[in-house]
């Protein structure tokens, strides 16, 4: 009988790894909520089971339904995609509690990477550089004054518990601080039930380098190369490449040994991405956190690589040793990818859910879309509003940038508006081609 | 099954037991705070090892020889690996010492016989002998039928001790749990400088059916629930769980001797 994969998620993802269970010649189940009946994932499936209504707290969150979702249809494993229940430890706990695999790393590593004061203590304990700041919590406004008499400013504080800018304060001067302090910890008591914070130095201009992992259960693991994700806008990335047109040989090499030495520290068996500050001025990095899971811009890794992550997560569950050595792993040209999706760039990125009435979607060498839409399908409005992620390689950066202008041209959505537009506008900007951009450039490219 | 995936008292949704403890065993479907043994009070509301009991030696005795009493306290030790419906001590929550007692409802319901009576007494003489304060969490069915008027004593008893306390200045928090009913509500539970309570507990002398049995009129929603009796003067506050050691430790800091120094 064939191993059956239960996918507890939707949207792209849910069909990327459809794909991949397939080509494994296994069975994949998902699982579904009433909104999303006639998603792509659900006709692409060999089986699905809806799990509850459309908010995702009574559905795709809703762990019970999917464990019993599971255990009704026999499943050996889940894989929780990315998002919703994709790094939390609990449920990682509960899968194999009900002995069903749970395609990701060990949950006390999920734990312990989830928490991110205690994620940086620990990097540092393993020699990995992370950004100067408290060593941990800090438990009163005094410590902080003193730490920061030392360190000097601007400072960030951040919740322990935290994510999504919840909970964060920027500090550029000392009377700020104690507003900043109340203001920040009364905010990650309301959002995370956890006040307690960290301080950082504040990078003024930094660059989001992260670095792909893949470590087995055997002790094994291998970096695939570095992503700069420095195009966000409110710390959602919109644009990705791969390799990153900023760093030089020798800091790439050093990158990926960190980031080998940071996954075997904590014995990391999947795969992951270790997210890293780079300091244009300084030529410096420093640990941020560890994503303990797929990451929505992994193709731009596959493409320079040849490797498949998703079908290595599965095998790794299988306890299956990696078959490739760090030697073994060649960069190959350059990859770039654009989230397009469902949000008007002229109305402050405002979500525009609703109907796809004609989709072309680009196609030629060297262009890959990773998309759960199709013409007639009608995008809801409860989830994220990822349309598609266009992913193009080029032999040099030159080239990629090239065929990612000539798809973005020939890529047609009727019926909503997207991000396209956006991307094409960075596609000409000056220090976009440059490469020499910063996590600002967003705000400063929309001002 | 059932002790993996426990399910909610409420609404029966079932959630994974790691899932639970870490929300305190709060549902997080319906916001039911389900009801916990004292073992698990005390892991959440002390400081880690800081709980050292106190006459937990004491036993009941059975001086009605009432039908099948014996055999119920035998059941319940075995259950609970407790000697009795209330554990008593002192410990730190915070870092602030107190005199800490926690009923039982596993063990006969946490009705109120002689041993808990005097465990309680003891632990808030106690509390007078080493000028600490004292918190209980109480939940309770009521005086132990099965000891009769030896139980009723036990009302007089604890309140006169917690007279006593009040006289020399010493606070006494009692936190009312899922249920505080009966001989315990008319005695030490409603004899709390400050009164909390847990969210949607079951509050009251008599129980509702008899109540309403007795007036021959239906009653209000939310009767004898915290909300409903902090609403009618009843209750100072009603605490989610979660914020429940945040507050014992502020109460306590208030009411330090360092806090009465500096005034």
């Amino acid at each position: 009988m064939k191993s059956k994969i239960l996918i507890a998620n939707r949207g792209e993802i849910a069909v990327r790894i459809i794909r991949a269970a397939r080509e494994l010649g296994l069975e994949s189940i998902v699982v579904y909520s009433t909104a999303d009946k006639d998603s792509l994932a659900v006709k692409l499936a060999d089986q699905s089971v809806c799990i509850g209504p459309p908010p995702a707290s009574e559905s795709y969150l809703f762990y019970q339904n999917i464990i019993s979702a599971a255990l009704a249809i026999n499943a050996d494993a889940i894989h929780p995609g990315y998002g919703f229940l994709a790094e939390n430890g609990d449920f990682a706990d509960a899968c194999r509690a009900m002995k069903i695999k749970f395609i990701g790393p060990k949950s006390n590593v999920i734990r312990r990477m989830g928490d991110k004061a205690k994620a940086k203590s620990l990097m540092k304990e393993s020699g990995v550089p992370v950004v100067p700041g408290s060593d941990g919590i800090i438990d009163s406004l005094n410590s902080a004054l003193e730490l920061v008499e030392k360190s000097g400013f601007p400072i960030i504080l951040k919740a322990s518990a935290g994510g999504g800018g919840k909970g964060m304060r920027i500090v550029n001067e000392k009377k700020e601080l104690e507003k900043a302090y109340n203001y920040a910890s009364t905010e990650a008591q309301q959002a995370f039930g956890d006040s307690r914070l960290y301080i950082e130095k504040y990078i003024t201009s930094p660059k989001h380098i992260e670095v792909q992992v893949l470590g087995d259960r055997h002790g094994n693991v291998v970096h695939l190369f570095e992503r700069d994700c420095s195009i966000q806008r409110r710390h959602q990335k919109l644009l990705e490449e791969s390799p990153s047109p900023a760093i030089d040989k020798n800091t790439r090499e050093n990158l990926g040994e960190i980031a080998v030495k940071a996954a075997k520290s904590v014995e990391y068996d999947s795969a992951g991405t270790i997210e890293f500050l780079y300091d244009m001025e300084t030529k410096e990095f420093y640990f941020m956190e560890m994503n303990t899971r797929i990451q929505v811009e992994h193709p731009i890794s596959e493409e320079i690589t040849g490797i498949d992550l998703i079908k290595y997560q599965i095998k790794i569950v299988n306890d299956e040793k990696l078959d490739i050595k760090q030697e073994d792993i060649e960069r190959n040209g350059h990859s770039i990818e654009c989230r397009i999706n469902a949000e008007d760039p002229e109305k402050n990125f405002n979500p525009t859910p609703g109907k796809i009435t004609q989709l072309i979607v680009p196609g030629g060498p060297g262009v890959r879309i990773d998309s759960g839409v199709y013409p007639g399908y009608t995008i809801p409005p409860f989830y994220d509003s990822m349309v598609a992620k266009l992913i193009v390689w080029g032999k040099n950066r030159k080239e990629a940038l090239e065929r990612m202008k000539r798809a973005l041209a020939e890529f047609y959505i009727e019926g909503i508006k997207t991000t396209i537009p956006f991307h094409k506008q960075v596609m000409n900007n000056k220090e976009f081609l440059r490469g020499h951009y910063t996590t600002d450039f967003v705000s400063k490219f929309l001002s | 099954m059932s002790r993996l995936f426990p399910k909610c008292t409420r609404c029966k949704t079932s959630h994974f037991i790691a899932f639970l403890k870490r929300a305190h065993y709060v549902c997080s479907k319906c916001g039911c705070h389900l009801r916990l043994d004292a073992p698990t009070r005390i892991k959440i509301l002390c400081d880690r090892k800081s709980f050292e009991a106190l006459n937990e030696d004491m036993k009941s005795v059975d001086p009605l020889d009432f039908p099948n009493y014996q055999k119920k306290l035998q059941e319940s030790m075995g259950q609970t690996k407790s000697n009795e419906a209330v554990m008593t001590g002192v410990c730190k929550i915070k870092g602030h010492p107190t005199t800490f007692a926690v009923m039982e409802t596993n063990f006969i319901m946490a009705s109120m016989g002689s041993v808990v009576g005097e465990k309680i007494t003891r632990m808030l003489e106690y509390a007078l002998d080493n000028h600490l304060p004292a918190i209980i969490i109480v939940s309770s069915g009521g005086a132990r039928m099965q000891e009769g008027i030896f139980s009723l004593m036990q009302m007089v008893k604890t309140s006169a001790a917690v007279k006593r306390l009040n006289d020399k200045g010493l606070p006494l928090f009692t936190v009312l749990t899922d249920p505080t009913t009966g001989g315990v509500t008319a005695s030490f539970a409603m004899l709390g400088n400050l009164i909390l309570a847990e969210s949607d507990a079951l509050i009251g002398f008599a129980g509702p059916r008899v109540i309403e049995q007795t007036i021959g009129q239906s009653l209000p929603q939310g009767f004898q629930k915290s909300e409903f009796l902090l609403e009618h003067g009843m209750l100072d506050m009603v605490v989610e769980r979660k914020q429940l050691r945040t507050v014992l430790a502020t109460l306590l800091a208030i009411h330090s001797k360092r806090a009465y120094k500096a005034l």
